[in-house]
Order: C-alpha cells, then sequence, then structure tokens
C-alpha cells in the first residue's frame, strides 16, 4: 500500500466499510509511515471536534405548542 | 399525546396524517422538530431564521402530504425543504457560496503537524470550537451541508444523497474534500501550540 492509497482508505475505513484485509494492509502502512499516521489522527480527530460542535438548543415546548396550533388551524380546521 | 402514536413508525404516522389524524402530526412535529431546527440552525447560525425555517418547513411539508408517494421517503423530503428553505435565507442575506472555489487539491500533501496528541482542554476549548464552526462557515454551501448533516448531525451517507439529490460518491467525496479543508484549518490553528523542537513532517 502507498500513501495515496491509504489516504483514500480513510474515509472508508472511518466509515466501517472496508474488509479485514484492507484494515491489515492500512494498519501496516500507518505503522511504517509517520506522516499518513499523523494525517490519518488529525483527519479522524477533524470528525471527531465535527461531532462534538454543540447543537444549538432543543426547540422550546411553548414554541412547538404555537406550531402544533397553527398546524392545527390550517390543516385540520373545524 | 397518544402512547400509540409514540409507537408508530415515521412512515405508519405519515398514512395517518394522510388520513386526517391530527395526533400522529403532533407527534411527527415532537419527532422531527428539533432535528428541523438544528439543521436549520447550522445552516445558517441565525436562531430566530432557523425558528422561521421550521415553521414554514412543517407547514409546507404537512400541507403537501398527500403528494408524497412513499411514506418511506417523509424525513428525507423534509430535510430536503430544510435544506432549501435555508438556502433561501442565505440567497437573501447574500451569504450563498455555491461558487465559492476551495483549492483542497494539495491538503493531503502539505506538511503535517500532529494536534492530535494535544490535550483535551486544547482539543476541546470553545475557542477551537469557534475555530471550526467558521470553518464550517467558510465552506461552499453543498459542501457544507454535507459536512452538517454527516459529521454534526450523524445522517447516513444514502439520506444525504437523496436529500440533496446527489449520489452516494459525490456526497463522499464532498465530505471528504470538506473535512479536508477542515482538517488544514485547525492544523493552523492548533500550530500555536506546536513544540518548538519541531513536530512536522
Amino acid at each position: 500500500m502507498n500513501c495515496k492509497i491509504c489516504s483514500k482508505l480513510l474515509q472508508e475505513y472511518l466509515e466501517n466499510s472496508i474488509s479485514e484485509e484492507l484494515i491489515s494492509e492500512l494498519n501496516t502502512h500507518l505503522k511504517e509511515c509517520r506522516r499518513c499516521r499523523i494525517f490519518f489522527r488529525t483527519y479522524s480527530l477533524t470528525v471527531t471536534l465535527s461531532q462534538r460542535i454543540e447543537t444549538p438548543c432543543c426547540v422550546s415546548s411553548e414554541k412547538i405548542k404555537e406550531l402544533t396550533s397553527l398546524l392545527h388551524e390550517r390543516l385540520f380546521p373545524k | 399525546m397518544s402512547k400509540q402514536s409514540e409507537k408508530l413508525s415515521d412512515a405508519a404516522l405519515v398514512t395517518e396524517i394522510k388520513h386526517g389524524d391530527a395526533e400522529a402530526m403532533e407527534e411527527i412535529v415532537r419527532r422531527f422538530s428539533n432535528k428541523v431546527y438544528n439543521l436549520a440552525f447550522h445552516l445558517t447560525r441565525d436562531a430566530s431564521a432557523a425558528e422561521e425555517i421550521m415553521q414554514e418547513v412543517f407547514l409546507t411539508v404537512l400541507s403537501k402530504i398527500h403528494t408524497l408517494t412513499n411514506e418511506a421517503y417523509f424525513a428525507t423530503w423534509l430535510y430536503r425543504v430544510t435544506t432549501n428553505a435555508s438556502y433561501g435565507f442565505l440567497r437573501k442575506e447574500k451569504k450563498f457560496t455555491e461558487q465559492t472555489l476551495i483549492d483542497d487539491t494539495n491538503s493531503e500533501h502539505s506538511a503535517v503537524y500532529d494536534w492530535s496528541t494535544l490535550p483535551d482542554d486544547v482539543l476541546l476549548s470553545e475557542e477551537s470550537s469557534e475555530v471550526l464552526r467558521t470553518a464550517i462557515d467558510t465552506l461552499p454551501d453543498t459542501m457544507r451541508t454535507v459536512v452538517i448533516m454527516k459529521d454534526v448531525e450523524g445522517l447516513k451517507n444514502e439520506d444525504i444523497a437523496q436529500t440533496l439529490g446527489l449520489t452516494v460518491p459525490a456526497v463522499k467525496s464532498r465530505l471528504h474534500r470538506g473535512r479536508l479543508v477542515l482538517r488544514e484549518i485547525l492544523s493552523d490553528y492548533f500550530r500555536k501550540y506546536s513544540d518548538p523542537s519541531g513536530d512536522n513532517v
């Protein structure tokens, strides 16, 4: 495996969509290539940090009530 | 809220709404309102716009619910309408950046600094989160939308593809390029913590 293939496989690896055999080849390459190893770690961590971005907040129950009563009015008129 | 509605699948709720079941409509709103709001907020970065968009999206989608032929596609339809409404807001605000070109061609080959070993209080600081949020904002809209849907909101590639009218490989490609850009920006930011003895490759 070379650095280019390693870089291309990274995304599939994070999705758990590559074979055990390829994972083994990838790990062998990562052990030998410091550059790819750092790239792999920082790319994975970029994904992790994005996943940790806080969601703004929950929609307030008042807002949900307001919305559902508007929907009732428009879609289910008495 | 009826326990009955809470147990139904999304598709079954949609069928019930089509039959005029107001409780099913309430359950759909309860189930998806935060998801719609969060997606709209991350795309627009504007809390009041996100609330307006959420309202508009539910009004649009539920008033046209009879046109949905396959109930299983309700969620992706909802996300598509949310995305379009958010783009509409950004266009009005002149913040739509679809044409922005990002040169990410060299990012896989540029010097790499190993910031993964930095302590958590640096990696997870409010400042670094803000750097990342701002970096996401600078991505062209489709790329940004894919990154937000996948990495921030945790949607599946297949659902993102369907929502945005892209193929799965196109979603993956935008996601990868977006992540590369973000990684570069984070690398630049975290470099200030690098060991002066040199950790670059």
